[in-house]
């Protein structure tokens, strides 16, 4: 079987899309002030560095991915142990997802709709996707690449157009505000959505041209950071840290505010294609991560049999995970504090310190 | 896998997608479109009473339609202890259920403002079909339900027309501005309090209903925008008018357009000048744990009216008109802040600014903010400039011998 290959311009869309995700539609970095746009800025530089050691460790083992060269790194034991360990945080993370844009399905306009229903027909999309190859993936994300920004950009120019924003939401920082900036930047906001890029790992190995993986990457989420950082702050400027804080999706909240001269109003379909097109990619790649270590922890040779499995996992424990929004928030803040960074962050980060000793100690045989 | 199998899967998928699709349709002529909402307090059951003006499809259809016989507007209420409660109970009279994406205006009853509002705009927040730029107003002196009832000449939508009326002085007199159900949330959160304007009816209400109202040249009953309403904590406790509440609208920054009478030697308020650009910029310091409220002030004006003499040719003369026009504004703005101060509600974001620009100095501040602001002094500068007198320099008319 022919290898498939992922060429620059695509893994760049697919990581855009990725970071973007829900990121843009939920709030992020818990609970950030004022300067919210400020922390995701503050949170770059780590992201960068993080995705840095993927990289590294990806051209250290190009074929192999993070299961793999965690067995190669840590020995044949603990590596498949802790790439186990991945599968669950993968697949919860990824159903969270589904979760969230299930969610707003409902609570803005789907409210009769059962959320199995609404979830399954996302999840079908997922498993189609995923059983043509990621190839097909990475060329779908590159279309939508420019979907997902143009419509960015007629959001934000109708809500700028219609006067909303006020600089005075987001002005002055004061010296506690940076601190406080940082707090949430450190590291509710370096782990969602910068660390998540782990997923990345296991695609990394269909990069074909391994010479612009870092320049491709760096450039992918820097331009993410600032879209987010940005769509944030108009976001804040438009409803003030009080409603901010207290809206379940703030970006949606922010467009049925749209009122341009009584005709240009109720954009909330702009808003809920962005978080349904930004869920797809990300759970697919989620799914994706998944299937890929699963397939290369059990020796399946055909790992697209495997993806109905995983997304069947995702679209289940999607609901069964919590009753309602508030629990699943409550929930997700748990997760991004304690477990999430661990696999996002510390194994990655150990698995690049342990290889750089055994190899400068020669103590690979 | 093979056509056939290939196919049948399209179908069924292709059929799921078309079902859920359809899940929560709700036709055109199910719904019962609400352009304005009225909320009332029913004080012996503390109950909502919620007015619905619901359009009334067959009369608005056309610009004719309306001479078909029916009013374009039929109003239902209905009564319980919340206001979604309510909304569901209007079921019992309505023949349609409530569609409410294109609600214009929320009227408040002058006694639910007065007993307080604080709890009443959760639902514009929560539900994703009421919205949160609805236009409110306060229903001065009568009923939320008395307001929606009278019809409007000219718009077909009373709800509607209401709401342009309130963009329409807002725009040319200055003394009201647009306040939406966002505005009252923030007002409600944030540190000062708010200003909502005011809606009375003038003549007879009862013949106002009807549509034989709308078919004579003047109305038995209309409904005029009748000041602006002072909130503390929430409670509605005093109405500004006039020159109040113009100088309130002055220190948020919110003039468009307004006119300002200037006495001439021989007559008094007989030159009219229309403010055309006016902005409003506010500084608070503390000084001696009081706030200072530094103001300044710039507007434009055109001269568009001289019934008593003013020779305009002249320089001189227009200096004076200048600063006879810098008098007058500060004169509005030190009636609105002496009256704010009275109540000791801070209705000008003095408070939010202050906690923006020096949260240290405002955690200080350990009192009651209105009680703080009631203390607090003024610096106002304002500058005033007359950019153009019209097509004529000198009124036809001679001077004063």
């Amino acid at each position: 079987m022919r290898k498939e290959a992922i060429g620059p311009s695509q893994l760049f869309a697919m990581i855009v899309l990725f970071e973007l995700g829900t990121a843009l539609v939920v709030p992020v970095g818990l609970e950030s002030g004022h300067a919210v746009w400020l922390s995701i800025l503050m949170a770059l530089p780590g992201g960068i560095l993080l995705y840095l050691v993927f990289t590294h460790l990806y051209l250290q083992f190009p074929d192999l991915i993070i299961s793999g060269y965690a067995r190669k790194i840590l020995g044949p034991w603990i590596g498949w142990t802790v790439g186990l360990l991945f599968l669950p945080v993968l697949l919860y993370n990824g159903s969270r997802n589904l979760r969230e844009a299930g969610d707003l399905l409902i609570s803005a306009s789907y409210d009769k709709t059962p959320i199995l229903i609404i979830d399954s027909i996302m999840i079908i999309a997922v498993m189609y996707i995923l059983s043509l190859g990621i190839e097909v993936f990475a060329r779908t994300a590159e279309i939508f690449f420019w979907i997902i920004i143009v419509m960015g950009l007629i959001c934000i120019f109708i809500v700028i157009a219609a006067g909303l924003v006020e600089l005075k939401n987001l002005f002055p920082i004061h010296g506690n505000d940076l601190w406080e900036a940082l707090g949430s930047a450190y590291p509710n906001i370096w782990i969602f959505p910068f660390g998540e890029v782990v997923c990345f790992t296991t695609i990394l190995p269909h990069f074909s041209k391994s010479r612009k993986i870092k320049k491709t990457g760096i450039v992918a989420i820097t331009l993410s950071a600032c879209l987010l950082s940005f769509t944030h702050a108009i976001e804040m400027g438009v409803l003030g840290e009080n409603l901010y804080s207290r809206t379940t999706f703030p970006m949606f909240t922010t467009i049925t505010l749209v009122n341009v001269a009584n005709f240009i109003q109720r954009l909330d379909a702009l808003v809920m294609l962005t978080l349904i097109i930004g869920v797809f990619f990300k759970m697919t790649v989620y799914c994706y991560a998944a299937v890929a270590i699963t397939a290369d922890l059990f020796k399946v040779r055909d790992s697209k049999k495997l993806v109905i499995p995983a997304a069947v996992v995702m679209l289940f424990s999607s609901f069964v995970s919590a009753e309602n929004y508030p629990v699943h928030m409550s929930e997700g803040k748990v997760f991004l504090e304690n477990i999430l960074p661990i696999f996002c962050a510390v194994i990655p980060v150990l698995l690049f310190l342990i290889h750089r000793v055994r190899k400068k100690f020669g103590l690979y045989r | 896998m093979s056509i056939k199998g290939v196919m049948r899967l399209v179908s069924v998928g292709v059929i799921v997608l078309m079902l859920s699709g359809c899940w929560n349709s709700r036709e055109l002529n199910d719904l019962a479109i609400v352009s304005g909402i009225g909320i009332d307090l029913v004080p012996e059951t503390n109950e909502f009473k919620v007015t619905f003006q619901l359009v009334n499809p067959s009369s608005t259809a056309t610009g004719f339609g309306a001479s078909a016989g029916e009013p374009s507007i039929v109003i239902v209420s209905a009564s319980d202890r919340t206001i979604f409660g309510a909304l569901r109970q209007a079921s019992k009279r309505a023949t349609r259920q409530l569609f409410f994406a294109h609600t214009q205006l929320v009227v408040l009853g002058e006694s639910l403002a007065r007993s307080g509002i604080n709890d009443v705009f959760d639902i514009f927040e929560r539900s994703h079909e009421l919205r949160l730029n609805s236009a409110v107003l306060v229903a001065r002196n009568n009923d939320a339900a008395s307001v929606l009832k009278i019809l409007t000449a000219i718009e077909s939508l009373p709800s509607l027309g209401l709401v342009k009326k309130t963009q329409n002085t807002s725009r040319v007199w200055g003394e009201n501005r647009t306040i939406d159900v966002f505005d009252i949330i923030n007002g409600i959160t944030g540190e000062g309090d708010l200003t909502i304007n005011g809606v009375s009816i003038q003549g007879n209400a009862s013949e106002g209903m009807k549509k034989s109202n709308l078919e004579q040249t003047v109305s038995h009953a209309g409904t005029v925008m009748d000041g602006l309403g002072a909130f503390s904590e929430g409670k509605l406790i005093y109405w500004m008018k006039d020159s109040e509440a113009r100088g309130t609208e002055w220190l948020l920054n919110r003039i468009e357009e307004t006119i300002i009478n200037i006495d001439s030697v021989d007559k008094k308020e007989s030159i009219a000048v229309n403010i055309v650009y006016s902005r409003t910029k506010v500084k608070i310091d503390i000084q001696d744990g009081l706030p200072v409220f530094h103001v300044s002030i710039s507007e434009e004006g055109i001269v568009n009216e001289t019934d008593g003499f003013v020779d305009l040719s002249k320089r001189e003369e227009i200096v004076k008109l200048e600063q006879e026009l810098q008098e007058q504004t500060g004169k509005d703005v030190r009636q609105a802040l002496q009256m704010a101060q009275q109540m000791e509600s801070d209705i000008f974001n003095f408070g939010n600014e202050l906690k923006r620009s020096d949260p240290q100095g405002w955690a200080s501040l350990d009192k009651k903010w209105g009680h703080i602001f009631a203390q607090g002094k003024l610096d106002l500068h304002v500058e005033a400039y007359i950019r153009s007198t019209g097509m004529s320099l000198k009124p036809y008319h001679p001077a004063p011998e």
